[in-house]
């Protein structure tokens, strides 16, 4: 348990810093920080609406925190979960809308949801090929694959998945009948969130119960040793991009699924955002889980930051927020683990 | 103006934000540190650089706000990968979002007490006597923004530095063997600090040439991208100004004869998105036909001094 502990430590520091260096600048701006401070506990915990709304910002944030996390853990810094969710969400979109309209949700939605992980996948399977055969660095591919992501779902969104009732570029609205079942009445809480908890929970149980796990984990520590121990290292980097890329896939089909039920050009970040949590993670299944309860929580109090009419704030504060906490939970960690370097000298 | 001279000059005009926030990447980068920040650098450059500019109506403290303001962000970046050593590309993303957020956050607060927005550019193309009245190569080379000019200065001057100075040795071997620096004392990290804050210099001063040179507003999407494929070229051009050159030129041309097809009535029919994907799907496909990997600093993106583990 004492290890734990100490895995929770630095994290916590971190968020207190990280949250007071925020609401000074905030102050020091002329904005008061005392209502901030009561606005954002009221939008965050102030009704059972609005946790129920944190756990639904939760649902993506853990799901692309696992696929910079599994990624990052493996030492390959997949910086395309973006453009994986993306895919992920034309995938579904695209097999509900056009495939099967008329099916019902229980068919449709796992369908549906496979179908995005797959898409994510092989969207990033594409950094992987280039990496492997053509030599692209990971992060540039799947860099650059964001931005041809975010293209391609503009120009389907002009072409075979616009919806013929809207002006706007929008996809057909899905049928109250495919989108995730609600677990409370009333809110916005659907049955993704239970859904995710147990894909972090098998995915804890595979990086710490089975082969594959260690593989991963040795070769992100050490590619060498891991080759020299007889791990296909190569091909395990391929493997992870491919587990990578389909929770982000995943992401972004039940972001679509359960929440915004039609597909538009409306960013996400969750790209950037997935990053954070993983690393404030500890690029753990676990920790990811906490990390991304804690950013849903603060990302919906930001939220409603923004409507109050007397504050104001722009919601782009978490992007300060969650950029200042990747920064200071790679010091962070780059400082203790050379303090264990140290210490085992 | 005919349409070879349209497109040769929309060509130098997309090209000018490349290839001068990649002349700073290519110098950083030949030190041993990437920073895939880049794109949050111009971008915060575009706003520092627009709001001033909406507040004074000087264009020299513009230039000068998105300079420093390049400088700061990339200061911190230093402090966190040089001084800290943390891993350098996700500290690049951080600084992505950093960027964004700023950025988008200081728009809001400011959006609405600035007067008039539109056209309020007190940058002046300055033609050149005598050899901008030449014939198709007068308004294509001599009727640019002083900046262009002195980007050219810049490119001459970083070229020279790199390949016949001291300076310029040093800078290569930093990226190669910065304990071999370090042995011939050279303060690894006090250089490589240096090359960062020249690069946040350079993107920031790309940012202002976006805002108040070329699009006379801001958005808080406005770089779109392009930081990114700077990194892109950079590698590219193999680490080298020349190659970074012919790289710019390259997709300041798509980009010019993009305009020039877009505004011709078959063109319309297909939508815009798929001109804004050809930079990145023609990175792509260009680092794939090159196997790029090799020819780059050998520590590019590792911490000095390394940890043994």
């Amino acid at each position: 348990m004492g290890k734990y502990l100490q895995t929770l430590i630095l994290p916590l520091i971190v968020i207190t810093l990280c949250l007071l260096v925020v609401l000074a600048g905030l102050a020091l701006l002329g904005y008061p920080p005392v209502a901030i401070v009561t606005s954002w506990c009221e939008g965050a915990f102030g009704s059972p609406r609005a946790l129920a709304a944190a756990l639904v910002k939760f649902c993506p944030l853990l799901l692309s925190g696992l696929a910079a996390g599994v990624a990052f853990r493996c030492g390959v810094l997949n910086i395309g979960v973006e453009g994986q969710a993306i895919l992920g969400s034309i995938g579904f979109v695209a097999l509900l809308t056009l495939g099967m309209p008329t099916a019902p949700g229980w068919i449709a939605l796992p369908l549906g949801l496979g179908f995005a992980i797959l898409c994510g996948g092989l969207w990033a399977m594409l950094a992987a090929g280039l990496d492997r055969w053509r030599q692209v660095p990971v992060v540039l591919s799947t860099i650059l694959l964001n931005f041809i992501a975010l293209h391609l779902l503009g120009l389907l969104l002009q072409g075979p998945l616009r919806s013929p009732l809207t002006t706007a570029p929008h996809s057909a609205v899905l049928p109250t009948f495919q989108r995730l079942p609600l677990l409370m009445t009333n809110t916005s809480l659907h049955i993704g969130v239970v859904v995710v908890v147990i894909i972090a929970l098998v995915a804890w149980l595979i990086q710490s119960r089975t082969t594959l796990g260690f593989e991963l984990k040795a070769c992100g520590l050490n590619p060498n040793a891991a080759a020299v121990a007889g791990m296909p290292v190569a091909r395990r980097q391929v493997t992870v991009l491919l587990l990578s890329g389909g929770f982000a896939g995943l992401a972004g089909g039940i972001q679509v699924a359960g929440v915004s039920f039609f597909l538009s050009e409306a960013p996400t970040n969750y790209g950037y955002a997935g990053i954070a949590v993983a690393l404030l993670g500890r690029l753990h299944p676990l920790g990811i889980l906490l990390a991304a309860l804690f950013f849903g929580v603060l990302d919906q109090g930001v939220a409603s930051l923004e409507k109050d009419p007397a504050l104001r704030i722009p919601h782009d504060l978490t992007d300060i927020v969650k950029g200042v906490i990747i920064m200071a939970m790679l010091v962070g960690s780059a400082w203790l683990l050379r303090r264990q370097l140290q210490a085992r000298e | 103006m005919d349409a070879s001279a349209f497109i040769t000059q929309q060509t130098l005009t997309a090209a000018v934000p490349l290839l001068l926030a990649g002349t700073g990447e290519l110098v950083a980068e030949r030190t041993g540190t990437i920073n895939i920040g880049i794109e949050g650098l111009m971008l915060t450059g575009c706003a520092a650089g627009y709001i001033t500019l909406a507040l004074t109506g000087s264009g020299a403290l513009a230039l000068g706000a998105a300079v420093l303001a390049g400088v700061l962000l990339a200061g911190l970046f230093a402090l966190v990968c040089v001084w800290w050593r943390a891993d350098q590309i996700v500290t690049g993303t951080a600084l992505n979002l950093l960027a964004m957020g700023l950025t988008a956050t200081a728009w809001m607060a400011v959006q609405n007490h600035l007067a008039t927005t539109a056209s309020l550019s007190p940058f002046t193309r300055l033609a050149i006597p005598g050899l901008s009245e030449l014939p198709w190569i007068g308004p294509v080379l001599f009727q640019h923004y002083t900046l262009t000019y002195l980007l050219g200065l810049l490119l001459l001057g970083v070229w020279f530095k790199l390949r016949y100075t001291r300076a310029g040795l040093i800078l290569r071997a930093l990226g190669d063997s910065p304990d071999a620096c370090a042995a011939a004392g050279v303060n690894v990290r006090l250089w490589r600090t240096g090359a960062l804050l020249f690069a946040g210099a350079c993107a920031g001063a790309a940012g202002a040439y976006l805002a108040t040179m070329r699009t006379f507003s801001f958005s808080p999407d406005m770089t779109g991208g392009q930081g990114f494929l700077v990194l892109a070229l950079v590698i590219f051009g193999r680490w080298t100004l020349p190659g970074l050159i012919a790289g710019a030129l390259l997709f300041g041309a798509l980009d010019a004869l993009q305009q020039y097809f877009q505004g011709m009535p078959l063109a319309r029919q297909i939508p815009y998105q798929a001109f804004k994907m050809l930079p990145y799907l023609v990175t792509l496909l260009a680092l794939a036909l090159l196997k790029s990997k090799r020819g780059g600093p050998a520590k590019l993106g590792t911490p000095w001094p390394e940890d043994r583990a």
